[in-house]
């Protein structure tokens, strides 16, 4: 076991950072917004890990202290809540597919600026970010609970007014408006969540790589996560993370093809966009997990599964 | 009350309660059309207020420019005296204007109780935080949400099925579904857009008991558009009709019903 983590230890974290990001995009995606910005606080949160934990705070010999990298996430966090309202209250105007195209633009946006900017290093980016540790997979402990917490918030967040004012949106935006739901703060609200779920991941995967520059989450990213969250399930929130898990792990479970694993991934997720529609994980499978368990009880109506309904309506 | 002089049979307001929706020279234009044309009225508190008209006569129209989902091109609309022109939808609501849809609007994917549930919004408060992490007042709050969602799923005969997702309803309970869902926002005036529609005759009557019964329980102020005349003429208080966007006869409905310009307008049309 202590071997095989050894040996995929980096896959490992990789995919749980993976599944983390999938996260960020399907916090908007709960109240009806096709956002494609993780990438771009993603990006924000590994250039503001790298710059303070290269020329900022300055802890002396040894491993690098984890409460300093908590001190980035703190950061990361503050600056991304803030520049998402920024950037959400226009943006989030747009409807469907122009929203991920404004998202885009704003992704691109960053990447043209951390190529210009000389404290980010310019193309070459930063390297030699401090450890914390003294391998990748144990990265683990902080990718690990990141994902645990944020999987907890958003499956009690579904729970609450909020959430509930989420869902609102995405069935139905004017409805929701006429019950007395103010939109465009709700949709604020929603994707200023997935921006700090975003950065706080960049901070990890910052230090997780050793080095950051502006081929950190760029447009191609945005469409891992897309990706992600379409071939996982955007109903729920275990699809999301199980489809940032499997689609992480799959390109090299089929290591062995050689180039060929290419054309097979994506042969995979066209058959899989074709007969799991829903995506893998669909409320009508959880209902009839927990029938299984709690017999007796009526599953949450789930017969029309065969109706599919896009999230970007 | 110059607005309404040129017509025939418009009836002064009748002494009664205080007024509680006050429209004056309501006009929308849709590039050249004028789907609503100067429509003025008041509604008194605890009255049941029919709007009728031939189909595309702006009714609709009408009770979407009131509620704030389509913009008011000339004209006011004022709430208990305040002017309400020009407000957003959820500022509406929030001041307690409830209003089912003609083409019903439910949150379809969401069970029933969700859908009362959502509702209430304006009347909790928890915070994010709060209500994630499960803070007792949070809780309280949630489980108040839900004992009065499962109350008024009860009242409209839905408590049985509250798990299921709205859109697998029968259209008639999917209206019983969007009346309770008005409810929830504890509102004084209810807007309800052909609540009769797709019902069959034995439900109508029901309805029209039903409505009489939560303008009792609720202290209700209600507006109603509704096709079928009978169910009207038995239910409202007064009735205000609409014809091409001009308001043609407002008054209690054995005047209306006699009016000569109703008659031709709409009743003749063989309703």
């Amino acid at each position: 076991m202590a071997e095989f983590y050894t040996t995929y230890g980096f896959l490992i974290t990789s995919m749980v950072l993976a599944a983390a990001m999938a996260l960020s995009l399907y916090l908007p995606l709960m109240a009806g917004q096709l956002s494609l910005a993780s990438p771009g606080f993603y990006a924000i949160g590994g250039y503001i890990a790298a710059v303070l934990s290269t020329q900022v705070f300055h802890p002396g010999p040894g491993p690098y202290p984890l409460y300093l990298v908590l001190i980035e996430m703190l950061v990361a966090a503050l600056v991304s809540a803030a520049l998402a309202v920024l950037v959400g209250v226009p943006a989030l105007r747009l409807r469907g597919i122009y929203l991920a195209l404004a998202t885009i633009a704003f992704v691109e946006i960053l990447r043209i600026l951390s190529l210009n900017l000389p404290i980010l290093g310019g193309a070459v980016g930063i390297f030699g970010i401090p450890q914390p540790f003294n391998t990748q997979g144990e990265y683990i402990w902080l990718g690990l609970p990141l994902l645990l917490i944020a999987m907890v918030f958003i499956y009690r967040l579904e729970r609450t007014r909020m959430g509930r004012a989420f869902y609102a949106i995405r069935e139905d935006e004017t409805a929701a408006d006429a019950m007395g739901i103010n939109p465009t703060a709700t949709k604020v609200i929603a994707f200023t969540m997935g921006a700090v779920l975003a950065g706080v991941v960049g901070v990890i995967a910052a230090h997780f790589l050793n080095t950051w520059n502006a081929r950190q989450g760029t447009f191609d990213s945005s469409i891992n996560y897309l990706a992600y969250v379409l071939i996982g399930g955007s109903w729920t929130v275990f699809g999301p993370v199980v489809g940032g898990l499997l689609l992480t792990a799959l390109p090299e479970i089929l290591r062995g093809l050689a180039s060929f694993r290419f054309i097979l991934f994506g042969i995979l997720i066209a058959v899989g966009a074709i007969f799991f529609p829903q995506g893998i994980i669909t409320p009508e499978l959880l209902s009839r997990f927990r029938r299984g368990r709690q017999p007796g009880r009526p599953a949450s109506g789930g017969q029309q599964a065969s109706q599919t309904h896009g999230p970007a309506k | 009350m110059d607005q309404l002089s040129s017509t025939a049979t418009i009836e002064p307001v009748t002494p009664g309660g205080e007024v509680v929706l006050e429209v004056r020279g309501l006009t929308r234009r849709f590039g050249g059309l004028v789907a609503v044309n100067d429509v003025a009225f008041d509604v008194r508190e605890g009255e049941i207020f029919g709007l009728i008209g031939p189909n595309g006569a702006g009714k609709t129209t009408v009770f979407n420019m009131i509620t704030g989902l389509t913009p008011v091109t000339k004209g006011s609309v004022a709430l208990h005296g305040e002017n309400i022109t020009g407000l957003k939808p959820y500022q509406i609501a929030q001041r307690g204007m409830a209003r089912t849809f003609q083409n019903i609007r439910l949150f379809g994917n969401l069970s029933a109780l969700t859908n009362v549930e959502i509702a209430r919004h304006t009347h909790t408060g928890s915070g994010i935080i709060a209500g994630v992490i499960g803070l007792p007042r949070a809780r309280a709050e949630e489980r108040l949400t839900r004992q009065r969602a499962l109350e008024l799923l009860a009242l409209v005969g839905l408590a049985d099925r509250a798990e299921e997702k709205a859109r697998n309803f029968p259209y008639g309970d999917q209206r019983r579904l969007e009346i309770a869902r008005a409810l929830a926002l504890q509102p004084k005036v209810l807007l309800l857009d052909e609540p009769a529609a797709g019902m069959n005759t034995g439900e109508k009557a029901e309805l029209s008991d039903f409505i009489r019964r939560i303008r009792r329980d609720f202290d209700l102020t209600v507006l109603l558009i509704e096709h079928h005349v009978p169910l009207v003429m038995g239910l409202c208080d007064r009735i205000a009709v609409l014809d091409f966007g001009h308001l043609i006869a407002l008054g209690a409905p054995e005047i209306v019903q006699r009016d000569r310009r109703v008659i031709e307008a709409y009743l003749g049309e063989g309703e």
